[in-house]
């Protein structure tokens, strides 16, 4: 017996058909998770039944054995108070910041009609959600608490009325990659002991795995397969679920060998980075301290740490767009300047990629002169016909055609932003490439792309990759070394397989049990 | 939230000092002496502008005695006004452009706070566009073209209300605080549609839309707050432009209060008289924004750690 | 393109009026006709009628419009060049400075800037420039801030940082990147400038503290016709309607452009 079931359902708007013929049931205590790239109407298929988006819903869905699809909207809201929770992915915009924890969690206890909570209960939801000091928080306002935290709040308040069922929109795509096992593993806890259905929405495929008895994979607004999840990940049926899951990595799988190592290219010798603090006010804030690192000639190191380790800070110190207020870095022994005073010279020796595809290319600029760029300044020399040749080679090394010269980056998807971003990159024969979270944004599949792209380039250009990342697991297709960032300092350092083997350091081992 | 408001006033005294300092050296660079307008004054003006200033001093103990004389209240005398010194017409107007701009600023909340609420629960309608464009239009009419056109209308016309002084009751102030109100209300109800329009869109009201809450709760409870944070925001700029306007209400419908004061004080190049008038107005608006920041700490508990 | 931009259409149909009526009028704003004192609207040879020493309505509303709306202009391309200089440099160099250049535009915001330009008028006597130097100096705040804004948000972007990890000079970065990128933002307000001096202008003239005898201005009109205003309503009609329509369509126009670009 199920308690949700959708049938053939569609969800149109504006007119549009953007969720069609989809199906699937959630039974009680059970997880269903729906995977999919952005914008294959994951969320639409989640959320529009309780009348949550703009969608218009057709098919049918029985929740309880109350029909959504037949409900207006108050009683779709009656639902939502009696029956539903729902945690969302943004736990830094999904509490209202003008009321206090306790407030908001008073209002989701009292919203299916129950009295009044007293603070000692409040105080034993907070706890049982694994707050710390929960009578401290039921004051504090949602800003006080860290992205973790506010999850956390999020799961309290969205079984403080007892429903019997919860929808999670990407619970865990917003936090650090440590701190994501810990919240799935609560959900896991508060469904088995709830007896709560949950519905679950990922893009991720690996953040589900292991905790989803259903399997939904759905592309473009339809469900491309769907069954037990163990059965869909051991032996997928359609095309398109094979290479999401080849897309996904797993720090299991086989690697094939990487280029030898050549000699020692770059080093830093304790290097340090201080911001002032902002306003007035006295004292630095130590983004990097003491990091001492290595890169050879053909080698990937990857950089892998939390948000706020200080990794994109380093990264960029290196890459010469970031300050460094101590120690060297030293390229094949001869010291490399900070920021403002390095040459155009030692500019060519290194250039970056950044994360958002986007927004790393001028919105203003067609391609052409985007990816030309890098050799306006670094290469004076060439002549404007070498120059535009360079360009057309550059973007067939990232594989995309002519046609895109004259395109201007709003109309580029991710992986084509990223692609132009890459050639911009190439484009001056640089020797290291910093690649600061470069396929993070990415869809899964596209990112796979990416990371196979990156893989080739250094194999027939020979390039060096400092590849920062907060994915293990991604990092291990591509590196042939880890170094592990944690408060500002490196700590741990070594062979990839290494130590994903036998990970020394706390903070590696909270990282790699994430992956 | 105490850190806060020490960080304001720290800022605050210096402006306000600097102001003070500044318009006395430019007052003193004013060609031909500033002392020696277009008529000669008598010797009794003349005496006490000398005690008042020390003409005879150092500039700088000409300043330091400005400003202490100014913390004691003492403005010195006035040129225009000869039987009065520039705090006794201080006394005088300021309660009565205290009373304008305070009920105009209390009338414009009102209005345009309740117009833009109106217009960003119906957004996209009829009503919405109507109630923009109207407010657009008001944000465009100048005091100084209402007001002749009001008491044009009501009281030359329809004989309604008085057009000229205070007179008995409360009908006088209708007029001058109406024409007052409408530009600042106009302005209000846009940053309050704004504002609302964009804090309906976040997530935190699709979590309290998911618990089921009703649409007005979630608009006053979850919504509102943090919907008026433009609006404080401008409650400083307001305050300047009320008191601004309040100079050609009180010009027009002839009431004594400070504008009208400062106005004739200008006109005559009445320098205490001027200098006075611009420390207070400086004073009350910086104390102004000090309100409007206390105010942004209730509306976005964010904001106070400043 | 009529129908949508109609406030813009009706902007440039008063600006060209203004510009050309005197051309084709026989009366200049100051000729009084001694035969026709308080001429009545629509009569043979004063369309709008004459005011109560017999200029002719008409004229005066042209020459009152072009002086406004050149101060207008002038005042705002003031605010302009200040307010991006000003708030592109504390955006670009950012840190400590920008906090001083932040907190000198925050005191500034704070000072009642009508009574500061009436200080001013009052000290050095008034004149047509002290208004518009005035004026321009006051209203480059609101730029100052956005553009400071615009390019604090820009410099975090990856793609300033890919220019200079291209080697492209810093100048070359604020010239080639950040400027065009906020073009469309500063346009904006630029526009939403104009309706803010037509008013502060005609603020000031309306006192008597602005634009000075000769000449006149939309402030002025409104003036006359309001001490008039008992004996022909339509002194006070025209220039104060017409001061409102500008002001309405320039708003209009502004805040379009402004919600398009941010």
């Amino acid at each position: 017996m199920s308690l949700y079931e959708i049938r053939n359902m569609a969800v149109a708007i504006a007119g549009e058909q953007l969720v069609e013929e989809v199906s699937l049931t959630v039974g009680p205590g059970q997880c269903t998770a729906i995977i999919g790239a952005s914008g294959s109407g994951k969320s639409l298929t989640c959320l529009t039944p309780f009348g949550l988006t703009p969608g218009v819903v057709s098919g049918s869905m029985l929740l309880d054995d109350i029909d959504l699809g037949s409900a207006d909207a108050r009683h779709l809201r009656d639902v939502r108070r009696r029956l539903a929770g729902f945690i969302f992915q943004q736990p830094l915009t999904a509490l209202t910041p003008h009321l206090t924890v306790g407030a908001q969690l008073q209002e989701a206890t009292m919203q299916a009609g129950a009295a009044r909570p007293s603070r000692r209960e409040l105080a034993r939801k907070l706890e049982r959600v694994g707050l710390s000091r929960p009578d401290e928080r039921l004051d504090q306002f949602p800003h006080r608490l860290s992205g973790g935290e506010r999850q956390r709040v999020m799961i309290a308040a969205a079984i403080a009325h007892s429903p019997k069922f919860l929808i999670a929109d990407e619970p865990t795509s917003a936090l650090d990659a440590s701190l994501r096992a810990e919240i799935m593993e609560l959900l896991d806890e508060l469904r088995t002991e709830e007896g709560l259905g949950m519905l679950l929405v990922s893009h991720d495929l690996a953040s589900v795995e292991g905790h989803a008895d259903q399997l939904v994979v759905m592309d473009k607004g339809r469900v491309v397969e769907s069954g037990p999840a163990g059965a869909v990940i051991a032996n997928p049926a359609k095309d398109y679920t094979r290479r999401l899951i080849a897309a996904t990595p797993r720090l299991q799988e086989p690697i094939s060998a990487f280029s030898r190592p050549g000699e020692l290219l770059l080093e830093t010798d304790c290097l340090g980075v201080d911001f002032d603090r902002p306003g007035w006010r006295r004292g630095k804030i130590r983004a990097v301290v003491d990091a001492s690192i290595i890169a050879r000639q053909r080698e990937s190191l990857a950089l892998v740490g939390g948000s706020g380790s200080g990794k994109s800070t380093l990264g960029r110190a290196i890459a010469g767009i970031g300050p460094a207020t101590e120690g060297e870095i030293l390229w094949q022994g001869a010291q490399l300047p900070e920021r403002r005073k390095r040459s155009l010279d030692m500019r060519r020796l290194i250039q970056p990629v950044f994360q958002d595809p986007v927004a790393s290319l001028d919105p203003q600029w067609q391609v052409q002169d985007i990816v030309i760029e890098p050799l306006r300044y670094l290469r004076p020399d060439l002549t404007k016909v070498e120059r535009n040749e360079m360009v057309r080679q550059a973007l067939s090394a990232v594989a995309l055609t002519e046609d895109f010269l004259t395109r201007l980056p709003a109309s580029l998807s991710g992986g084509q932003a990223q692609r132009v971003a890459i050639a911009r990159a190439i484009i001056s024969a640089p020797q290291l490439l910093v690649l600061d979270e470069a396929t993070s944004a990415l869809d899964p599949l596209v990112g796979a792309e990416i990371l196979k792209l990156l893989s080739q380039l250094q194999v027939e250009n020979g390039l060096s990759l400092l590849f920062i990342t907060h994915d293990i697991a991604a990092a291990r297709r591509l590196c042939h070394r880890i170094a592990v960032m944690e408060e500002g300092r490196i700590v741990e350092t070594g062979n990839m397989q290494a130590v994903i083997d036998d990970p020394r350091h706390p903070a590696t081992q909270k990282l790699i049990a994430a992956s | 939230m105490l850190v806060l408001i020490t960080r304001r006033l720290m800022t605050a005294i210096p402006t306000l000092l600097v102001i003070i300092l500044a318009s006395f050296f430019l007052m003193r660079l004013a060609p031909g002496g500033p002392f020696d307008g277009e008529r000669p004054l008598d010797p009794a003006t003349q005496a006490a502008l000398q005690q008042a200033y020390g003409l005879d001093r150092p500039l700088w103990e000409q300043a330091w005695l400005y400003v202490s004389r100014l913390m004691q209240g003492n403005f010195g005398p006035s040129l225009v006004y000869r039987d009065f010194t520039v705090s006794e017409l201080i006394a005088q107007g300021l309660p009565i452009s205290l009373t304008l701009g305070g009920l105009a600023i209390l009338l414009a909340l009102m209005f345009g706070v309740t117009a833009g609420l109106f217009a960003a629960v119906r957004a996209g309608q009829v009503a919405d566009k109507t109630i923009m464009m109207l407010a657009t239009v008001a944000t465009a009419l100048p005091t100084f073209v209402t007001g002749p056109a009001l008491a044009l209308f009501f009281g030359l016309w329809l004989g309604l209300l008085p057009v000229s002084g205070t007179g008995e009751g409360g009908a006088w102030l209708i007029m001058p605080v109406v024409a007052l109100a409408l530009p600042v209300s106009g302005a209000i109800a846009k940053l309050t549609r704004a504002g609302l329009a964009s804090v309906l869109k976040q997530d935190h009201i699709r979590t309290a839309r998911a618990r089921g809450l009703s649409e007005t709760k979630i608009l006053f409870k979850h919504g509102l707050r943090p919907a008026l944070v433009p609006v404080a925001s401008y409650l400083g700029p307001a305050a300047a432009g009320l008191l601004t306007g309040a100079v050609v209400v009180e010009t027009v419908f002839g009431l004594p209060g400070l504008g009208r004061y400062f106005v004739q004080g200008a006109l005559n190049r009445d320098y205490p008289l001027v200098l006075g008038v611009v420390t207070l107005y400086a004073a009350l608006i910086i104390l102004f924004n000090l309100f409007a920041d206390l105010i942004y700490g209730w509306l976005d508990p964010r904001m106070r750690e400043g | 393109m009529l129908k949508r931009h109609f406030p813009l259409v009706l902007v440039l149909a008063i600006v060209m009026l203004a510009v050309l009526l005197p051309f084709l009028l026989p009366w200049s704003y100051d000729q009084i006709d001694w035969n026709a004192v308080r001429a009545p609207a629509f009569g043979e040879s004063h369309f709008f009628g004459t005011d109560e020493i017999g200029r002719d309505r008409l004229a005066r509303l042209a020459a009152g419009t072009r002086v406004t709306l050149m101060v207008a202009i002038a005042a705002a391309l003031v605010s302009l060049i200040v307010g991006i200089a000003w708030g592109a440099t504390a955006g670009w160099i950012g840190g400590r400075v920008d906090e001083a250049m932040m907190r000198i535009v925050d005191g500034l915001y704070a000072l009642p800037f009508m009574f500061i330009v009436i200080l001013l008028m009052v000290v050095f006597g008034r004149s047509i420039l002290l208004v518009f130097v005035g004026i321009g100096l006051v209203e480059w705040l609101t730029m100052a801030r956005v553009v400071r804004g615009q390019v604090m948000g820009l410099k975090q972007r990856p793609f300033i940082l890919a220019a200079e990890a291209a080697g492209t000079p810093s100048i070359a970065i604020i010239l080639r990147h950040i400027l065009p990128n906020i073009a469309g933002v500063a346009l904006a307000y630029l526009m939403l400038t104009v309706p803010q001096v037509v008013m502060v202008e005609s603020f000031l003239s309306f006192l008597g503290l602005g634009v000075q005898e000769p000449l006149t201005s939309l402030g002025i009109l409104v003036k006359e016709g309001a001490d008039d205003m008992d004996m022909t309503p339509l002194g006070l009609a025209l220039p104060g309607g017409l001061l409102v329509m500008l002001l309405v369509c320039l708003t209009f126009e502004g805040e379009r452009l402004r919600d398009r670009f941010s």
